[in-house]
Order: structure tokens, then sequence, then C-alpha cells
């Protein structure tokens, strides 16, 4: 049975009362889950106690679910609404996407390669992923989201573009940008 | 000659997204430039760290955590819905028993339900000291039918969930109807009478 039909016969069954049904649910999506929002968040205890908080709000929202759509996107879709409404609430400066970025990202624009020290000739790669991680905290949670969507949880960029109802060029292009601000940043430490 | 100055593609050759075409063309543009080949080389490492982050750790107990959380929702949503379909279902076997053991016409069921109901509230009264002497007797009777028939009910609409919850109340619908053209029968013969 595939990944995509088997969240749907657990839905189905979990809306039937079913809740081991919403227990394996919980189960297969914990760790990713938590991946997505420990990195949003930065902290492990937040991270899981939002990852509580999502389950608890999917259950509810069971019944809204269609299962002509992916499980994983809309789940993480509403995680992702989650995390923008903790924000909001903690009026903590968000960033939209089509804002520019300050600073040195601002200009992120194509570019010819740059042939001057190397950050992975520099570092092992465990050191890489340590600055990573610190890296991922500076940059703006838009486009962390993104950079996280796609490289620690895996969806195709189309599927990003679902969770974030965003054209796949504009998520193409941003992670991208994602992925340049973290390299100059650790070029920089 | 590909453009060196599409640092974006470098990144979209690692992850396999280039189309056939532009991964032709970037990797023979590759062959020849020195200089893209080092920095693709320091763009795979970055890829391969990029894509093995370690994951945060999750408590083996999480999920129950989770669970203990998650309140009786379904049980709570359905559980007026259980009620009303249980009255309904079992006001459709008290008459179909009437209908079986009288051999009266379903419509004359109705007809006799609804000239019950309109007969007048002092003409009851009398029937209901009568019926609460007898009802004692019935009562411990009555109440283990009716428990078990609860609970038959319940077990049927959970394993019928919200489609078969759906079925019931339509039945319980139809039945209103029936009723409704009974009592409007009743009316129209006591117009010619």
């Amino acid at each position: 049975m595939s990944s995509f039909s088997e969240d749907s016969t657990l839905v189905a069954r979990a809306l039937k009362g079913d809740r081991k049904a919403f227990e394996m649910i919980v189960r297969k999506y914990e760790q990713p889950l938590t991946n997505y929002l420990g990195r949003m968040t930065g902290e492990r205890e937040a991270a899981l106690d939002f990852t509580q908080e999502v389950f608890i709000k999917v259950y509810c929202s069971l019944g809204s679910y269609r299962p002509a759509y992916k499980f994983s996107t809309w789940l993480f879709k509403i995680a992702s609404n989650h995390l923008i409404d903790h924000w909001r609430k903690k009026k903590l400066p968000t960033l939209s996407l089509d804002q520019p970025v300050d600073g040195d990202e601002a200009t992120l624009t194509p570019q010819v390669p740059d042939p001057g020290p190397s950050v992975a000739r520099k570092f092992e790669l465990a050191e890489i992923r340590q600055k990573i991680e610190r890296a991922l905290d500076a940059i703006p949670e838009a486009f962390r989201e993104l950079f996280v969507l796609r490289h620690v949880n895996e969806f195709s960029y189309e599927e990003i573009a679902d969770i974030k109802s965003l054209p796949v060029g504009t998520v193409k292009n941003r992670v991208f940008q994602a992925k340049e601000m973290l390299r100059k940043r650790m070029e920089g430490s | 000659m590909r453009d060196c100055r599409n640092a974006e593609s470098f990144y979209l050759y690692l992850e396999e997204e280039l189309d056939p075409s532009g991964r032709r063309e970037f990797e023979a543009h590759l062959a020849h430039c020195p200089s893209c080949r080092d920095v693709l080389a320091e763009r795979r490492l970055l890829h391969e760290a990029f894509t093995s982050l370690p994951p945060f750790e999750v408590p083996p107990d999480f999920a129950l955590s989770v669970m203990a959380r998650i309140p009786e929702a379904a049980a709570e949503k359905t559980g007026w819905l259980a009620a009303l379909a249980s009255g309904l279902a079992a006001l459709v076997v008290g008459l179909l028993g009437f209908y079986i053991l009288t051999g009266e016409s379903l419509s004359d069921v109705l007809i006799a339900v609804s000239r019950s109901l309109g007969s007048g509230f002092g003409r009851l009264l009398p029937l209901f000291a009568k019926l609460l002497k007898v009802g004692d007797l019935l009562l411990d009777v009555a109440s283990d039918f009716m428990a078990m028939l609860g609970k038959g009910l319940v077990a049927l609409l959970s394993s019928l969930g919200p489609d078969g919850i759906g079925l019931i109340l339509g039945l319980g619908l139809l039945l209103s109807v029936l009723l409704f053209f009974g009592a409007k029968r009743l009316l129209s013969l006591g117009e010619k009478i």
C-alpha cells in the first residue's frame, strides 16, 4: 500500500473514532514534524510543544481533509499556519516572501561562481552541519522555512508550493536564495 | 557555451532538478570549465550537509502524550446523533411490531397513532393513571430491553459510521412524512363525517 493511500485509510479510520489509527499517524509524522518545527523555533522543547498542538489541531480538523490531496502536504500546511499564528501573537517581525531582504541577502541574484576560498574544503561535513545550524537561526524565517521543507523534510518543490500556496518558480528561487544566504554567513563566520 | 553566471544551476543540478537538455548543457560546460568544476565540488559538499542535518530527538512516549491530550471528540460529536437515531429506530421497531401483531396496515397504524394523539388531553388522563399501574410492572422489563437496544444501536452506529447515521436519519425523515400524511388523512375523514 502506498504512503498516500495508507494515510487516507488511517484518516478514514480515525474519522470513524478509531484512536489507534490516529496514533499511527502521530507515530509516522512526529519525527518529520518535530524536525521542521525544531528548525523553525530553534528549540527542542518548544518544537515538541508545537508538534503536540499541531497534532491536536489536525485531529480536530480531520473532517475537512480531502483524500484527493496528499496528507503530509495538508499536515505541514497546518503546521506552517500554526507557526505564523504563533509569530503574529508574539508580534515577532515576520518577513513576507514578496518583501526585499535587508543587507547582503537583498542583492542575491545569479552571480559569477566565487573562485575564492572554499567553505567545503575548509571544514569537514560535521563541522559544516554545525555551521549550517547556527546560520539557519540567522536567516529570515520565510526563507528558512522553505529551505527546511526542501532539505530537512525532503518535500518536492511542487509540494512546497502547495503547502505555502506559492508558485513553484518562486519556491525554487527562494530555496536557492536561502542556500546562498547560508553559504555567505558560513563563509563570514 | 553555457553562461557561468547562473549560480542556481549548481544546486538544481545536484538536486537533479534540471531537465535533460539543461543537464546535458551543464555537463558539457563543466567539461571545459575548471572554475565551475571547483564550484560544483564545493556546492556538492554543502548540498550533502544540507540534506543530512541531524534529526531532533523525539521522546519514545511522545505519541502517547499526544493521544492523552486528544479528547474523545468523535464520540462527543456524534452523541446527540446516536440518541436521535436510537429514538427513531425504536419508533420504527414499535410501529412494525404493532403492524405484525395486529395485522393492521401501516397507514391504519399511522391513522390510529394520529387519532390517539388528537383525542384530547382530558381523555388521556384516566388512561395514563391506569397505564402507570401497569407501567410499574413493565418498567423493569422495558428498561432492560431499552438498554440492550441502546447498546446494540450504539455498536451498530459506530460500525456504520457517518453514512449509516445519515441513512437512519433519512429513514426517520421518511417516517415523519408518513405520519404527516396519515394525520392529514385523519383530518379529511373527520371533515366528511
